[in-house]
């Protein structure tokens, strides 16, 4: 799967846009991506491990609800992560 | 009565154009300034941020400009501001007036959707109304109920019905870090610059064939409205469309931000300049 980082969670993931994961779902796609860039960890998912609701996720272009995160998805796959909005 | 707080900053030449303010001036020097009147009266941004878990985040801002304020006008320039929660909680607005020499004035009237952060290191949040011990720090004369609404898609569907279409362009860009705040999403004054870029480009291309088009060169600006949909954040790629109509007796520029979704635009910006032969607009 390739998962496509983008503004204000670059500095998470080493400025790394692109980055290509091996998994079977979306949703283990992104835990695997939290596990090899550990500060992603607390910006993706919050105490209880699930998935900020701040977040938008795309796969190949369509957004994802929560409870299609556990979709089977393939390596030529794409997914984007988007913050909607911080308030700093 | 809601609390005002005035003070005055020394000016620099960095704030001016030859025209007058320069307008992200205005909109940086609001923005502190609200700050400053939210530390004095009620609860500190930092402290909001920090320790309330609020954030705040500008999606609408209208600019007007009086007789230009110039950098050869006084040794400094005297703000006064003042906030409100509107909008039962959802939003606060703040109110600026930068004043130099002679009553000449420009304000700025921004307002903010008030976000619940997460707590985490991306300071990311959704929606929600201001808690009870943010709001307890207003005064009942700072808290309205109704919420702001912002003029600028009525006045783009104005301008676009009734004006007369002079020229269009298109301008890329790229965020970068020193367009940023703290989090890594584009500092919102950066609108106005960027727009601003897309007018001058604009006007470069095309005042050969529409020489109407040079007042927005060679005057100064009256009136800027904003509105924001969606941030944009560090390295996204985005453009700015940008029109020029000729409209009720003025100049106005229409100026969509758009990522590289090309979706709706992130941010609508119209900027209002008076013709040659207009004496007295307001």
């Amino acid at each position: 799967m390739i998962v496509h980082v983008n503004g204000a969670l670059l500095r998470f993931t080493d400025y790394r846009r692109v980055i290509t994961v091996a998994a079977p779902t979306v949703e283990a796609a992104l835990t695997k991506l939290a596990g090899e860039y550990r500060p992603l960890q607390t910006v993706l998912f919050d105490r209880r491990g699930r998935l900020r609701a701040t977040h938008r996720i795309f796969l190949n272009g369509e957004l994802l609800a929560p409870d299609q995160l556990a979709s089977p998805a393939g390596d030529a796959d794409s997914v984007e992560l988007l913050l909607a909005i911080s308030g700093g | 009565m809601p609390r005002w707080s005035t003070y005055e900053i020394p000016v620099d030449t960095g704030l001016f154009t030859p025209l007058g303010l320069q307008p992200t001036a205005l909109c940086r020097l609001g923005f502190n300034a609200a700050g400053c009147w939210l530390g004095r009266h009620a609860i500190s941004h930092r402290r909001l941020v920090a320790e309330h878990r609020t954030g705040l985040v500008v999606w609408s801002a209208q600019l007007a400009f009086g007789e230009p304020v110039g950098f050869f006008d006084a040794d400094c320039l005297q703000i006064r501001v003042t906030g409100r929660i509107r909008g039962a909680g959802t939003q606060f607005e703040c109110d600026l007036e930068v004043g130099g020499p002679l009553d000449t004035r420009a304000r700025l009237q921004a307002c903010c959707i008030a976000l619940r952060l997460e707590g985490d290191p991306a300071l990311s949040g959704i929606p929600a109304r201001l808690g009870p011990d943010v709001m307890a720090a207003f005064l009942p004369d700072e808290i309205e109920s109704q919420p702001h609404r912002s003029p600028v898609r009525g006045l783009r569907t104005a301008v676009v019905r009734d004006g007369t279409a002079l020229a269009h362009g298109r301008l890329p860009f790229v965020i970068r870090r020193h367009q940023c705040e703290v989090a890594d999403q584009w500092f919102w004054p950066e609108a106005v610059s960027l727009a601003a870029g897309g007018r001058e480009d604009l006007v470069q291309a095309k005042a050969e064939r529409v020489p109407l088009l040079l007042s927005a060169l060679q005057t100064p600006v009256r009136r800027i409205d904003l509105l924001f949909n969606r941030p944009f954040f560090l390295l996204d790629q985005g453009a700015v469309w940008s029109s020029a109509y000729e409209w009720e007796g003025r100049l106005v520029f229409i100026h969509e931000l758009v990522g590289s979704e090309n979706d709706q635009p992130r941010a609508l910006v119209t900027e209002q300049f008076s013709l040659p032969k207009e004496r007295a607009w307001d």
